[in-house]
């Protein structure tokens, strides 16, 4: 089995969008998650999710990567775009849209899929 | 921990913002909204403009302190 680090390399590197986030699609568990969530959503970007709740070191994992300390996280193509401030910001100015459509372009799948990794 | 504290965290690391400030969001002490606006921000990324502001409060994210922490920055130039 893969270790941990390596399963959220992958997640950031393989899917197109990549929310790390408290809770899942279904059940969000965090106000700063769901805020990340919508911003996504508005654009009608593809959204992959993982639950960094399951375990702490998900999160000890995740930040040694990103180099940010806090959850949500935004990835876009494997580019960390920042949290939920910034995510928001971006629809808000417009650039959200353009980063989704530029790298995805404008038909295209929409799906939300969750990822659930393999902790030990 | 006190609004105030991590005000001065923040003016350690930026000396010459142009505008800062705290929020305690919840009046718990662990809830933050902060705002810094400064030239050192100037052709900076929002992404390296927040990053930014993480490393200077680094101490109480990595600690818990800091529960949740909203960050809005500002070029000096612009509203």
């Amino acid at each position: 089995m893969s270790t941990l680090r390596d399963q959220i390399s992958d997640v950031i590197e393989k899917e197109p969008v990549a929310l790390f986030m408290k809770g899942t699609p279904e059940m969000v568990m965090c106000g700063n998650s769901y805020r990340a969530l919508n911003a996504l959503h508005a654009v009608g970007a593809p959204i992959t999710t993982v639950d960094i709740l399951p375990d702490p070191r998900i999160r000890q994992e995740l930040s040694a990567i990103s180099g940010w300390p806090t959850i949500p996280q935004v990835f876009v193509k494997g580019e960390l775009i920042g949290g939920a401030d910034i995510t928001e910001e971006l629809l808000e100015s417009g650039d959200l849209q353009r980063r989704v459509d530029e790298a995805f372009g404008r038909e295209r799948a929409q799906d939300v899929k969750v990822v659930a990794l393999t902790v030990d | 921990m006190e609004a105030e504290a991590i005000r001065a965290l923040l003016e350690q690391a930026f000396p010459h913002a142009a505008e800062l400030d705290v929020e305690d969001r919840t009046g718990t002490g662990d809830h933050f909204q902060v705002t810094v606006a400064s030239a050192e921000f100037d052709g900076v990324s929002l992404l390296d403009q927040h990053r930014k502001v993480n490393a200077a409060l680094a101490a109480p994210l990595a600690d818990g302190s800091i529960h949740e922490l909203r960050i809005r920055t500002r070029t000096k130039g612009t509203e």
